[in-house]
């Protein structure tokens, strides 16, 4: 049963971003919106309950599995992007490259006296 | 015309796309652990390609199968909500580094997405293409959210995000050796930041210290960017 419980939480999580997001129309979607509250909740009670942890880590788990029939979509827009491709292929490749090194070298400059050797 | 009558049949309930599913999911991480867990190619680059294979041979068109399988995909609503849990437990690495990490996190999340689009918009790709790509390196269920709000092609996006977290967890490695950075905790923050939850997964290969930054920096940035692009983009739309 605790199972069920969790999930409920997380259903009623939300939608209650779902309402968040009807009511002050900002353009964040209600996942997101009931991801902070649930974080938040969790940070006011100093831990999480039996029955979230028992609903949130199979689903977490099951993230790749969920998303797969919208990944399956690329397979079937090859042909409508025929001449698109090299230049999406290179800005994500080129794109991804720069800004990991940015990354690594922003935080290496910013942790100055945490950095571990 | 048996065969269609066949198909006729088994796709008039929803449980064949979500059985397909399934099984393309399983066989998918299976065939990976005995390929050895190559890095270019995740298990769910495999299962895709499984399932789109099966689609095309048995004649089951997308937007039938995509329709049925959204008895599963409903789920990614509640699954990101849970996303709110890890976020929770990663909350003392946050208070340790937070002064680095809040000034890092949005000059990277927002170059993350900059970078990509300025070459893909200097190449001369299309509006919906940039609004497809926009949320590259945020993770999944957050990036649909975000995508169908600014316009894009979530089939698009999701290749982009394949595409983006493998590119990400084979540079990661070269990158931190050009920069003789050896900080398991930096490099798996670059590696959640940059390519969400490939990225982290491969973070976790690292170790549970890199694994536990990856996580914190696929968080941060999907919130981030969740709250951030969708403005953007609106602005930029009202200029443009």
């Amino acid at each position: 049963m605790p199972i069920l419980i969790g999930f409920l939480w997380l259903i009623g999580y939300w939608l209650i971003g779902e309402v968040f997001v009807h009511f002050t129309g900002l353009p964040v979607s209600s996942g997101v919106v009931g991801m902070l509250l649930l974080s938040v909740t969790l940070t006011i009670r100093g831990r999480v309950p039996n029955s979230i942890a028992a609903a949130a880590q199979p689903l977490i788990a099951l993230l790749a599995m969920l998303i797969m029939p919208g990944v399956v979509g690329v397979f079937f827009i090859l042909d409508e992007l025929a001449g698109q491709w090299p230049a999406i292929l290179f800005a994500l490749i080129l794109g991804t490259l720069l800004s990991v090194t940015t990354t690594l070298w922003l935080l290496k400059r910013l942790m100055g006296k945490h950095y571990a050797r | 015309m048996p065969a269609n009558a066949l198909l006729n049949t088994l796709s008039a309930t929803p449980l064949f796309a979500v059985g397909l599913t399934l099984a393309a999911f399983l066989l998918g991480n299976l065939l990976f652990k005995r390929f050895r867990k190559p890095t270019w190619l995740p298990a769910i680059l495999i299962a895709s390609l499984l399932l789109a294979a099966t689609l095309a041979v048995i004649g089951l068109s997308y937007d039938t199968y995509r329709q049925d399988a959204g008895w599963l995909t409903i789920l990614l609503g509640p699954a990101t909500v849970a996303l709110g849990m890890p976020l929770y437990q990663q909350l003392p690495h946050i208070r340790a580094l937070w002064q680095p990490l809040t000034i890092c996190l949005p000059i990277a999340a927002t170059l993350a997405a900059c970078y990509a689009l300025l070459i893909a918009w200097v190449l001369g790709s299309s509006p919906l293409i940039l609004a497809s790509i926009a949320a590259k390196s945020v993770t999944a269920p957050i990036a649909i959210g975000i995508t169908e709000q600014i316009g894009g092609s979530v089939a698009l996006l999701l290749g982009a995000l394949l595409i983006t977290g493998v590119a990400t967890a084979a540079f990661v490695g070269l990158a931190a050796r050009f920069l003789k950075i050896e900080d398991e905790r930096i490099i798996g923050f670059a590696l959640g930041l940059n390519g969400h939850a490939i990225g982290t997964v491969r973070a976790f290969e690292i170790s549970p210290t890199a694994g536990a930054f990856a996580s914190l920096g696929m968080s941060l940035t999907g919130i981030f960017t969740a709250l951030i692009l969708p403005l953007a983009w609106r602005l930029i739309g009202v200029d443009g």
